[in-house]
């Protein structure tokens, strides 16, 4: 049994402690994908810490013999694309707007890559924000986490063709914006 | 290869889900259709961009501010079973305890026919039925206090008591295992 089974267990047993292990291996891919869907380091934040909370309240219901990473991200996706639709008015701290997406996987000390780093953030964030809800999350579970259309399918409730369609129909959009923003920075 | 076709086939070969057959017929397109040149190119840029985007680290507080929260939510839980459980097995360990006053005064009194016959079916019935026990209790206060001659059914209560604060202990003892499990 992998390290991974057998904290799962133990959590669904009422093992706090195992549950915290199951949070630190996957609190980075859960907070990436709510920083991608919501846009902002607060709001991911508090999206992260309601998923895992969720998690712990329906370990009871999860399917062994399904993929955790698909179950967990499953449910992150649902609660950032419920959070999105109920969003009216985004009402950001004035550092948020400039926030610097500081905390790399591949941290780049040279201050001018921080910089470049940083412009692509606000560059991919703009991109993004520009989606429908679904298809951000089609498109983040895509290229960050490198799911299928049938994994992506299944963890958005829809078929492979549908994501495939999504997927092209977001790409296409996002092309010709990201021309657009190109274009008038000349 | 009509252009609509071509750049559903564009996104598909991003995913590399493109047989070697299909993709002959992408090219064969592409290089014969500028606009889809041009649009193949803002695509690969695009994927590029996104693709070499690296993960964002999540904050180390995530994880503590789970578990603390986590911790929170289970004390309530905790709080709310015991509370609960605890007020439930008070209750019914004082019915009981009262349960032999209760039956030798309406013995006494003459009443006991009658709610059995009876019964409280309705609302009023049953309030009634309240307010005959409420009065029961005070006649019985009244006959050890005064006349004492309700003293072996007192006996009777104190003893329902005695056994009532016991099995009361023994609740309060499960009802702790209750709340330490999940």
């Amino acid at each position: 049994m992998t390290n991974e089974a057998e904290w799962i267990r133990l959590a669904r047993a009422g093992d706090q402690a195992a549950f915290g292990r199951l949070v630190g291996a996957y609190q980075t891919r859960v907070y990436n994908l709510a920083y991608r869907m919501l846009g902002n380091a607060s709001e991911a934040e508090e999206a992260a810490q309601e998923t895992f909370l969720r998690v712990y309240t329906h370990l009871h219901s999860y399917d062994p013999q399904r993929p955790f990473r698909s179950w967990l991200l499953s449910i992150a996706s649902h609660y950032c694309i419920d959070r999105l639709r109920r969003r009216r008015i985004v009402w950001l701290p004035l550092d948020e707007e400039i926030a610097v997406p500081d905390r790399l996987v591949s941290d780049r000390p040279n201050p001018e890559a921080v910089t470049i780093q940083r412009e692509r953030e606000e560059q991919i964030q703009r991109l993004l924000a520009a989606l429908s809800p679904t298809d951000r999350a089609a498109i983040t579970l895509r290229y960050w986490y490198d799911c299928s259309y049938e994994e992506i399918a299944e963890m958005l409730n829809l078929t492979a063709s549908a994501v495939k369609s999504r997927l092209h129909r977001a790409r296409r959009g996002l092309a010709k914006m990201m021309q657009g923003e190109t274009a008038n920075a000349l | 290869m009509h252009c609509e076709q071509a750049s559903q086939m564009m996104s598909a070969r991003l995913d590399d889900c493109l047989d070697s057959t299909e993709i002959d017929l992408l090219e064969d397109h592409l290089a014969a259709c500028s606009g889809c040149q041009a649009e193949w190119r803002r695509l690969q840029a695009l994927d590029r961009l996104l693709a070499s985007t690296p993960m964002l680290r999540a904050p180390l507080r995530v994880r503590v501010q789970v578990m603390a929260r986590l911790n929170r939510r289970e004390q309530t839980r905790r709080a709310i079973i015991g509370s609960t459980a605890l007020a439930l097995g008070t209750v019914a360990l004082a019915l009981l305890a009262l349960a032999p006053v209760f039956l030798g005064l309406l013995d006494a009194t003459g009443i006991t026919p009658a709610l059995i016959s009876g019964g409280p079916a309705t609302i009023v019935q049953l309030l009634t039925f309240l307010r005959t026990i409420w009065r029961a209790l005070l006649v019985l206060i009244e006959l050890v206090l005064i006349e004492r001659s309700a003293v072996p059914l007192a006996f009777l209560g104190l003893c329902g008591l005695v056994i009532a604060l016991a099995l009361n202990g023994l609740w309060v003892g499960a009802v702790r295992r209750l709340r330490t499990a999940r």
